[in-house]
């Protein structure tokens, strides 16, 4: 049931006979991992991947997400396999166990055309971008010490790019290759050391450590494969030779908003739907959770106000995004099963916003006059009787306009869940910025659509208002 | 005890409450007995209010029996809502259900609680607003109404279930002066009808006119009780002599 919803336009080819995996990636990260412009994810990753899964005769779904998440995901066996231009590093060694490697690379550095850094020890007291969990956060960290500079994180390539280019930071640190692809893509940094890379290395697929060798061996069968016919070299060639637009689309569509807006059109319905999805699910659960977490808070037991309030304080207390990370990522390994990422973020959703709900219920329910409660006891109602026929009602009147609020914080949170790779709105704007690096445009028709869902969610909340409260 | 004092409506032996450090009710004892009104005077803070609450168990006692009815209150066994279903109540602020009409206040418990089906609530709910006078107000939002008219629907919702004991907790103290007789009018006529009546008022000549015992309370203790004449007109505790005279004055 989630699936469908979860996966949206992954590639998820069914057979009852072929195995299935899951497989992660990180789609910011071109030539390796990225969406063309027909939203396919494409790539040398990618590539490769699908001709080895034809030749091994297995099936995948693919799961586009942070890299560090991405990673973790297998690790916590959430997914089966990542391969998102993954460097076979003896840290990761512990965790995953590797195939053979597909591609050789290596850590180089770059800073923003003009500049004027021009060694390593330039960087004193610079601020250097670097990509979370990647190995050229991990060099950069080794010598970060050496040579006196601070760091920041971002989750995606685009974004580190444009901090960048834009002077908050002054260099970064990331794979060869994919440096030099972007550069030829227009982002305009300069790499320094192209001819030298820092411990030059190789990508490989990964599995969860002890787990998956079918699979393992299958992809190391299969690269044997298309590396022996020249299938590998045609692969390699297609992105390394082509020019951006090949992948990216037209200046056309890339260049008017009008023009993202027709190339992705199709992206952004399907980003917009899953949304409204987590939306709608997740306000009318969080809505029966809270009010459930709000009746157990006036309770005439100690015990189960005691419940409802700790409840309330955990929930309210933890970050959202914590709280969808330890659901996706944390928990699966510690009950032993998986959870679809739309599930944990509904989970999520309800978990955090029902919180809220909860507390302000509980609230409007003790805003009403403790006179009510007591005429009606006089009379002989009993307590739930009581709550039911005079309080309740009278409470929820006075939280219509708390639900309102709420409901429109549920749509905006929603966003928060792009982080465990699910692809609504906010992940698919980042999907497109990381191929047509028009972070301006789609961060505004994204914005945009936010606020055309939010205007038709508040005239629907107040329509609603106004008929309780007639 | 119900058999052997059928006539003992309300057996009161030896409360006590205190709030934290402040004791409100000092052994009190009383005995109401039935189509008996009995008025609690006193002056505020003096316990009259907490004691009337604890006949129907809207404050619990600390120590001490109440019966009501034949119904030990103060056992857990005891299903207090059934002994609440004898024992009407009005409060200062009326506490009219802000989400119903008129007569759904009154109609809400005897249907609620299966004593009668829709429509013979209906017609006994009108029956009452015709005794209390707003006949024309059945349909209208309780938040429409005067505060008077509140209080005379209140009363009309407690009657609605049929008690055997009325109580009154300062039910004019929160009206416009010129509201006052009305209200006192409807509990003048209910007091003739034979109803068991206990009243907190501060009405001291409504008091004289219908009361068959004054009580005085003072610190937590019944200092003087008696028929109005002699509560009145020949005050023997001190305390009640002083309240009396500062009330009179006013």
């Amino acid at each position: 049931m989630a699936l469908p919803l979860a996966g949206g336009l992954l590639p998820s080819a069914q057979a009852d006979s072929k195995p299935n995996y899951v497989i992660t990636t990180d789609a910011t990260y071109p030539p390796f991992d990225f969406q063309d412009k027909n939203n396919q994810y494409v790539g040398i990753d990618q590539d490769i991947l699908k001709e080895i899964a034809k030749r091994e005769g297995f099936t995948y779904t693919l799961k586009a997400m942070s890299f560090n998440a991405a990673t973790q995901s297998v690790s916590s066996s959430q997914a089966d396999g990542v391969i998102a231009g993954m460097s076979i590093t003896d840290e990761r060694k512990a965790v995953f166990d590797f195939s053979d490697p597909y591609y050789r690379s290596g850590i180089a550095w770059a800073v923003r055309q003009g500049s004027n850094i021009k060694s390593l020890d330039d960087l004193r007291g610079k601020t250097v971008a670097l990509k979370t969990g990647t190995s050229g956060a991990d060099y950069a960290l080794s010598i970060k010490d050496k040579y006196g500079f601070k760091v920041t994180y971002f989750n995606d390539s685009e974004t580190l790019y444009r901090d960048v280019i834009n002077g908050n930071s002054d260099a970064t640190f990331g794979d060869l290759p994919v440096l030099q692809y972007s550069i030829k893509n227009g982002t305009k940094l300069k790499v320094m050391n192209p001819k030298d890379p820092f411990n030059a290395g190789e990508y490989g697929f990964a599995v969860k450590k002890g787990a998956n060798a079918k699979l393992l061996a299958a992809f190391n069968r299969g690269l044997a494969s298309i590396k022996k016919d020249g299938t590998y070299n045609k692969i390699v060639n297609k992105y390394l030779d082509a020019s951006a637009s090949t992948f990216t689309g037209d200046q056309s569509n890339n260049d008017t908003t009008w023009g993202i807006l027709k190339a992705n059109k199709q992206a952004f319905i399907d980003g917009l739907m899953q949304t409204i999805a987590l939306t709608v699910i997740g306000i009318f659960l969080a809505s029966i959770w809270g009010i459930i977490l709000g009746v157990m808070g006036i309770s005439q037991s100690k015990l189960i106000r005691g419940i409802s309030t700790t409840i309330i304080y955990i929930f309210r207390g933890l970050p959202m995004l914590v709280l969808a990370f330890f659901i996706y990522i944390g928990l699966p390994s510690f009950i032993g099963a998986k959870i679809p990422a739309f599930i944990a973020g509904i989970i999520t959703l309800v978990l955090n916003e029902g919180a809220y709900t909860g507390a302000f219920v509980r609230g409007g329910f003790e805003a009403v006059d403790r006179g009510q409660m007591e005429a009606a006891r006089s009379l002989g109602m009993p307590y739930n009787m009581s709550m039911r026929k005079v309080i309740m009602p009278q409470g929820i009147r006075i939280m219509v306009p708390s639900f309102v609020n709420q409901f429109i914080i549920t749509l905006k949170d929603t966003s928060i869940l792009s982080a465990i790779g699910i692809l609504e709105l906010t992940q698919t704007g980042t999907l497109i910025v990381a191929r047509n690096s028009q972070g301006f445009r789609v961060w505004a028709i994204i914005a945009v659509i936010y606020l055309i869902v939010i205007t038709l969610l508040t005239w629907l909340s107040n329509w609603v208002d106004k008929r309780i409260n007639s | 005890m119900s058999d052997s004092k059928q006539n003992v409506k309300v057996h009161v032996d030896k409360v006590n409450k205190s709030y934290g450090s402040n004791h409100v009710l000092r052994d009190i004892s009383l005995d109401v007995n039935a189509n008996e009104v009995v008025v609690m005077i006193g002056p505020s803070g003096s316990g009259k209010s907490t004691f009337l609450r604890m006949l129907n168990q809207l404050e619990t006692q600390d120590t001490g029996t109440i019966v009501v009815d034949g119904f030990d209150v103060t056992d857990k066994k005891t299903d207090i809502n059934k002994v609440r279903e004898n024992i009407g109540m009005v409060f200062q602020n009326f506490n009219l259900f802000n989400n119903y009409t008129v007569i759904e206040n009154i109609t809400l418990a005897p249907t609620q609680l299966g004593k009668m089906d829709k429509a013979a609530a209906e017609k006994r709910a009108k029956e009452l607003l015709n005794t209390v006078g707003l006949a024309d107000k059945a349909n209208v939002s309780v938040n429409s109404l005067s505060g008077g008219q509140k209080q005379r629907v209140a009363i009309a919702r407690a009657l609605a279930m049929n008690p055997d004991i009325m109580l009154f907790d300062e039910p004019t103290s929160a009206l416009d002066p010129e509201m006052v007789g009305d209200v006192l009018d409807v509990m003048k006529n209910l007091a003739k009808s034979g109803m068991t009546m206990i009243i907190v008022t501060h009405e001291m000549g409504f008091a004289k006119q219908v009361a068959d015992r004054v009580v005085f309370f003072e610190s937590g203790k019944i200092q003087e009780s008696g028929a109005p004449e002699q509560i009145f007109n020949a005050p023997k505790n001190a305390r009640l002599q002083e309240f009396l005279s500062k009330v009179m004055q006013a």
